[in-house]
């Protein structure tokens, strides 16, 4: 599973317009229905390196298998059910998070080799998203403690509701008589006395 | 931590991994090294296409190249079965249905609340 090598003395964007043109030129058909069939120049990845139909004889299975770069006794294709996966290996659900951090990978914040095949959902596995690694603590530890607290906080908020306690408080007094005149009551008459007291 | 039981879907902690203690027999062994010879074979052509001095193009990994044709290509390989279909019913048509109806009825509702008058103006956002 060689990669072709493409050495070609030209710069970056000159490679993708020269394939272009040289696909027009050497199409099956005339420069239109080359251009719209979409026939690239020689690119590594030909027909036999892409994913496949579900690998019924042992011998599909061991081209299937190199072909992924895996070992033979490694390779486990999705079950045939119809899901749409072909022959793509059912590779452990394990997320990159639990991959080793120390070690040189080719690709350090994917924690992946290049070549290496690629989880079905390697997107939801990034050190982003999704994270399988073992827990610190047990799983009933971590359920009775979050469990535990979120039931005693609801049981004292519960609490708080039916026994609330607060400053004593009681309607706001006023002297004067509970401001007589600021009210609008009339000077010549003697108001009532109001006492809001008591010895 | 004896009873240690991990998160479902989580793995062990590799101390209590019993795959590290049991899998040493010799042909667990060789297919280590197997896997080994593998990934250095991939090392080694990533490593000569990363050094190569002429090289002026991205560094093309098949791999990549497969995953995303598989996620992409899923339609040559679908079957109709019992699984499929019904996933296929269950997001596909029941939703359609299943909205319109409840839409339509709630809306039908506030609507002869509106002729009747007796709908509820109240100052809040919500609602």
């Amino acid at each position: 599973m060689d990669p072709c090598f493409h050495i070609q003395p030209v710069n970056m964007a000159g490679v993708g317009f020269r394939r272009w043109a040289q696909a027009l030129s050497k199409g099956k058909g005339s420069g239109i229905s080359a251009l719209l069939s979409g026939s690239r120049a020689a690119s590594s990845a030909s027909k036999d390196s892409l994913p496949g139909p579900y690998p019924k004889t042992p011998e599909e299975r061991a081209a299937a298998a190199k072909k992924y770069n895996m070992r033979v006794e490694d390779y486990e294709p999705h079950p045939d059910n119809g899901e749409g996966y072909g022959d793509y290996p059912k590779l452990p659900d394990r997320s990159q998070h639990e991959r080793d951090p120390w070690y040189q990978w080719d690709h350090p914040d994917l924690r992946r080799n290049w070549g290496e095949p690629i989880h079905w959902h390697f997107d939801m596995y990034i050190r982003n998203r999704v994270d399988t690694s073992p827990s610190p603590v047990s799983w009933s530890t971590m359920c009775k403690q979050l469990f535990g607290f979120i039931g005693f906080m609801l049981f004292m908020f519960y609490v708080g509701e039916k026994c609330p306690s607060y400053q004593p408080v009681a309607p706001k007094q006023y002297p004067f008589n509970n401001l007589y005149l600021e009210r609008g009551g009339d000077p010549e008459k003697e108001p009532e006395d109001v006492k809001n007291y008591e010895i | 931590m004896a009873d240690y039981r991990e998160a479902p879907l989580a793995t062990r902690p590799k101390t209590l991994d019993p795959n590290e203690y049991f899998n040493l027999s010799p042909e667990q062994r060789r297919a280590e090294e197997a896997r080994g010879a593998i990934r250095a074979n991939l090392k080694r052509q990533y490593q000569t296409q990363l050094n190569n001095p002429h090289r002026q193009e991205l560094i093309e990994d098949p791999a990549l190249t497969r995953w995303v044709y598989a996620r992409t290509n899923p339609y040559p390989h679908f079957k109709p079965t019992f699984k499929t279909s019904l996933l296929g019913a269950m997001f596909g048509v029941v939703p359609l249905f299943a909205l319109y109806y409840i839409f339509k009825t709630d809306r039908d509702r506030k609507e002869e609340q509106i002729k009747a008058g007796t709908l509820e103006r109240k100052f809040s956002l919500s609602s």
